[in-house]
């Protein structure tokens, strides 16, 4: 059973005071909603009226630092690029590789950190300036000997009674043996010169040579790593692991990588002195020490605000095999489940989202569906935020959600009577039950109007007006009325009649149609032949027979009214006019 | 780590009852034994009020978003034993549908998953369960499951003729029959309709539109021994289960599973037993958190770890004073 190791936070909602009232909640898309209520209905509610107000809740608020933003954009780049590195390099190149990741992530991790220390030193008080003598003692901590022997000269220079001490101390700090790279040096060789060096120094002290000068001789008992010597600079120190590494870098210079943790515990102990305990963070850098990388991640999901280191760790240690995979319910490991929770985050933000899409794309479970969910829930402000979700959908092929965001933004547009705009995306989402609608629309529009809007779309549908009969219909109606604009008057009867026979034209529009045939039947040339006119008196007598036909909507039947009943005569008319010329026409001779 | 990002002063008059972001996150609907039915905008961490709606005639006890497709819609129901649907139209909010055929207070209410259409589930005290569609031109179609929670079980009301009533009604995702399959464009796909509804017979009940488009009791879950006071039926995210969370007067949240594509077998697994009346539960969108209100004035939020025991993450309480030694106490996990 897996533990909590400790109780699970409490947030605080702050609120009226009151043991009778409860809290009602739901889930937003990235957040909580919270407010005070009282379950128990009762019709009338027996006490004061309580908080009217309604609070909203989340995590994941880191998402919207500006610092941070910086961090998570460029460790984006990075941690894509370490999913594509790749999987046939072996050895030593991969390993390089590896390393080179984890520079990069280290590189953007100080530059986020030295833009926080920016700002926090704007807003530090400048008039705190350091004295000459704390300076000196923080480089020599710190191990930066050579400036702090530029700084001793100095003083030298300026101070002759001390002359000879700075001299000697600045000797020492000179002559410190390191391990420089690229030496032919062996780690015994650099540990005797050291500890020669060493004694060196302890000689001094025996020997009082910076007796009458505290500061330099406490500096002394520093580079000797003296515990008491370095737990006086606490202040300067700052905290524990500082102290750590200068303590083994004035006693241990050369402990190895599975003693740290021994210094680091007892460095721990000193530092804090029994006077306060270890924080979150300590925990962290303890159990790293201990090269326990399980307990790491532990104890940084618990204690760090947001997801985006351990998830970037975890990643990272997962690519150099380093990591054993737990199987979790969500996320098939580790790795997995802490990129989804990240990722999900990120969605919270109004363009940080983008980054999270490629993270959700190399989660191999999850991933996909946690996408499908998350994506249908942005909120689609403009067209160009929604055209970027949808191209993103149709990369991944996700039929479904690309079919949702398109009807919703149909839907819209319809309800803004934006029809052209409206019948492009439901082409897009190849909603044919959609594209009837819209194309129902247009052709009311004509109707109503006598014209068309959006010419351009319906112009060049192309294949796609495959996708519903109405909007076929539509697209060669509207090609009907570009014929006869081109005055290609026979192409253009014919269409209007195979729109008829073909049953593509609905029975409502058919009067549209007929009436539409009256300008053709009364051109001076014939322009329907015999056998298109008997076809077109046969379709207006369906129409007139005055039989309603089944699953016809009532709302253009045929009425009984005077207008209706003199079109009908007219193009009866009409035809019967046509018909004869044309029975003449074709009856005759060519040239006649 | 978990932070209030912002506070909406909904000015209403008398105790909130329900409040549901919309589905994008940018719009909040509040309602109240104020009987009214509020708006807000809160993107950016605003908060605009857009509409005051009136027209209930008693305490408002939920509401419900409909998916953004078909506009912005939101139902409400009231004790006033009425659900009205309100409609957004040229920027203003307007009553565009009121449903009358409840005998008592309407407890609940749930929009269908999108791809069914416009359909409203409502569970009322009269026992009876009623779904709305929407069939265009303004016009809805009723449809009602009469008797649907009418028992004679324990519970903690003496009187049998007070187990009548439906609490809770929650709808399954959509999952389409042989969902693998591309569905050729233009042919609607088979979808098979459940929904969940809890009631004062202490059950569980999970129904399925049959062919004929008529409802029919397809489950009981029991495992409650009082009244069932919230269900929830969680979001899909993929896998073969399904699960389902109930909760209940006798303090027991029960999280129900069901392996097998045809949905027959379901296990109950116990959350947790609570001290006090358990009044609702709520999935979060992507599935993996449990949201359960306590009565002792907590709200816990629980998640389920690796081998499948559900672990409390977090606690949401509303303030008092030292909080820490009420916080321990509630905590005992009793599994």
């Amino acid at each position: 059973m897996e533990e909590l190791d400790g109780e699970p936070t409490v947030t605080l909602i702050p609120g009226v005071n009151s043991s009778k009232k409860q809290m009602c909640f739901d889930w937003g898309p990235g957040e909580m909603l919270v407010c005070e209520t009282s379950f128990n209905k009762k019709e009338k509610s027996e006490t004061v009226p309580g908080c009217p107000v309604i609070y909203i809740i989340r995590k994941d608020v880191d998402v919207y630092s500006q610092i941070l933003r910086k961090l998570f954009n460029e460790s984006h780049g990075i941690f894509v690029g370490l999913q594509r590195i790749e999987e046939e390099l072996t050895g030593k190149s991969r390993k390089a590789q590896l390393v080179r990741v984890s520079k990069n992530y280290r590189s953007v991790i100080r530059a986020c950190m030295e833009e926080m220390h920016q700002v926090a030193i704007a807003a530090k008080d400048p008039a705190c300036s350091r004295q000459f003598s704390s300076q000196v003692t923080i480089l020599v901590l710190q191990g930066r000997l050579d400036e702090a022997r530029q700084m001793l000269s100095k003083e030298a220079d300026s101070s002759p009674t001390s002359a000879g001490m700075c001299r000697i101390l600045g000797d020492l700090m000179r002559t410190m043996p390191v391990l420089s790279p690229g030496t032919t040096q062996t780690l015994t060789e650099l540990e005797l010169k050291w500890q020669h060096w060493h004694e060196e120094c302890e000689r001094h002290l025996q020997d009082g040579t910076f007796a009458s000068s505290p500061h330099l001789e406490s500096l002394c008992k520093i580079m000797l790593g003296d515990e008491a010597a370095l737990l006086e600079q606490k202040e300067l120190l700052n905290n524990w692991y500082h102290f750590l590494v200068t303590r083994l870098l004035y006693s241990h210079p050369t402990v190895k990588p599975i003693d740290l943790h021994f210094y680091a515990q007892s460095s721990l102990d000193l530092f804090l002195g029994g006077e306060s305990s270890p924080e979150p963070l300590d925990n962290i850098l303890m159990a790293a020490f201990e090269f326990d990388i399980h307990q790491v991640i532990k104890e940084c999901s618990i204690a760090l605000s947001n997801w985006w280191f351990v998830a970037h760790l975890t990643d990272l240690l997962d690519h150099c095999k380093l990591l054993q995979s737990h199987n979790l319910y969500f996320g098939s490991n580790m790795r997995e489940f802490l990129l989804l929770e990240y990722a999900s985050g990120l969605f919270a933000h109004h363009s940080l989202w983008q980054l999270g899409v490629d993270y959700f794309d190399y989660c191999p479970e999850l991933g996909r569906v946690s996408l499908e969910l998350h994506i249908e829930r942005i909120p689609l402000s403009t067209e160009q935020k929604a055209l970027k979700v949808l191209r993103i959908c149709e990369q991944r092929q996700m039929t479904e959600q690309v079919r949702s965001i398109c009807k919703i933004l149909a839907m819209k547009a319809v309800r803004n009577n934006r029809l052209g705009s409206a019948l492009s995306w439901s082409i897009r989402a190849k909603d044919a039950a959609f594209a009837t609608l819209v194309s129902d629309r247009f052709l009311r529009d004509y109707c109503e109007r006598g014209c068309f809007s959006d010419l351009d779309l319906i112009d060049n549908l192309g294949p796609a007006m495959m996708l519903s009969d109405r909007l076929t219909f539509l697209g060669k109606y509207r090609e009907f009325h570009r014929l006869y604009g081109e005055k290609r008057f026979v192409d253009a009867a014919s269409l209007l009649l195979s729109l008829m026979t073909s049953q593509i034209a609905p029975r409502s529009f058919w009067m549209t149609l007929l009436t539409d045939a009256l300008p053709l039947l009364e051109q001076k040339q014939v322009i329907f032949s015999a056998e298109q006119t008997y076809e077109l008196m046969r379709c207006l007598e369906d129409l007139t027979s005055g039989r309603p036909v089944h699953g016809e909507p009532d709302a253009q039947r045929l009425q009984d009214d005077d207008i209706e009943t003199t079109k009908v005569e007219m193009l009866r008319l009409a035809l019967a006019r046509n018909l004869a010329r044309a029975i003449i026409k074709e009856g005759s001779l060519e040239g006649s | 780590m978990v932070s209030v990002i912002n506070t909406v002063d909904t000015s209403h008059e008398d105790m909130i009852h329900d409040a549901q972001m919309d589905y994008y996150g940018t719009r909040l609907a509040t309602c109240s034994s104020d009987r009214s039915v509020k708006i807000f905008d809160v993107r950016n961490g605003g908060q605009i009020l857009i509409a005051d709606l009136r027209g209930h005639e008693g305490p408002v006890w939920q509401v419900a978003w409909a998916h953004p497709m078909y506009g912005n819609i939101l139902a409400s129901c009231s004790y006033d034993r009425k659900v009205i649907i309100w409609k957004e139209e040229n920027g203003t909010w307007e009553k565009t549908h009121e449903h009358t055929g409840h005998d008592s207070s309407v407890n609940s209410v749930c929009w269908a998953p999108h791809d069914y259409g416009l359909i409203l589930a409502c569970g009322s005290s009269d026992g009876a369960i009623s779904l709305l569609t929407y069939t265009g031109e303004g016009q809805w179609e009723v449809k009602k499951i009469n008797n649907a929670h009418t028992g004679t079980g324990p519970s903690h009301h003496k009187s049998p003729s007070l187990q009548i009533g439906c609490n809770a009604v929650s709808w399954a995702p959509a999952v389409v029959p042989g969902s693998l399959i591309d569905q050729p464009s233009g042919q609607k796909p088979n979808y098979i309709k459940k929904f969940a509804s809890g009631g004062c017979d202490n059950l569980v009940k999970l129904w399925k539109e049959e062919e004929d488009g008529q409802w029919k009791e397809e489950q009981k879950l029991e495992a409650h021994s009082d009244w069932v006071r919230d269900v929830a039926w969680a979001p899909s995210i993929g896998l073969p289960t399904s699960t389902i969370a109930s909760c209940s007067q006798d303090g027991r949240v029960f999280i129900w599973t069901c392996d097998d594509a045809s949905g027959n077998t379901w296990s109950p697994k116990l959350l947790h037993k609570f001290n006090d009346v358990v009044w609702h539960v709520s999935w979060s969108i992507t599935a993996n958190i449990l949201a359960v209100s306590g009565g002792d004035n907590k709200v816990t939020l629980w998640k389920e770890s690796v081998d499948g025991q559900w672990v409390c993450i977090s606690d949401v309480n509303k303030g008092q004073g030292s909080v820490s030694t009420s916080v321990t106490e509630g905590q005992q996990n009793e599994q």
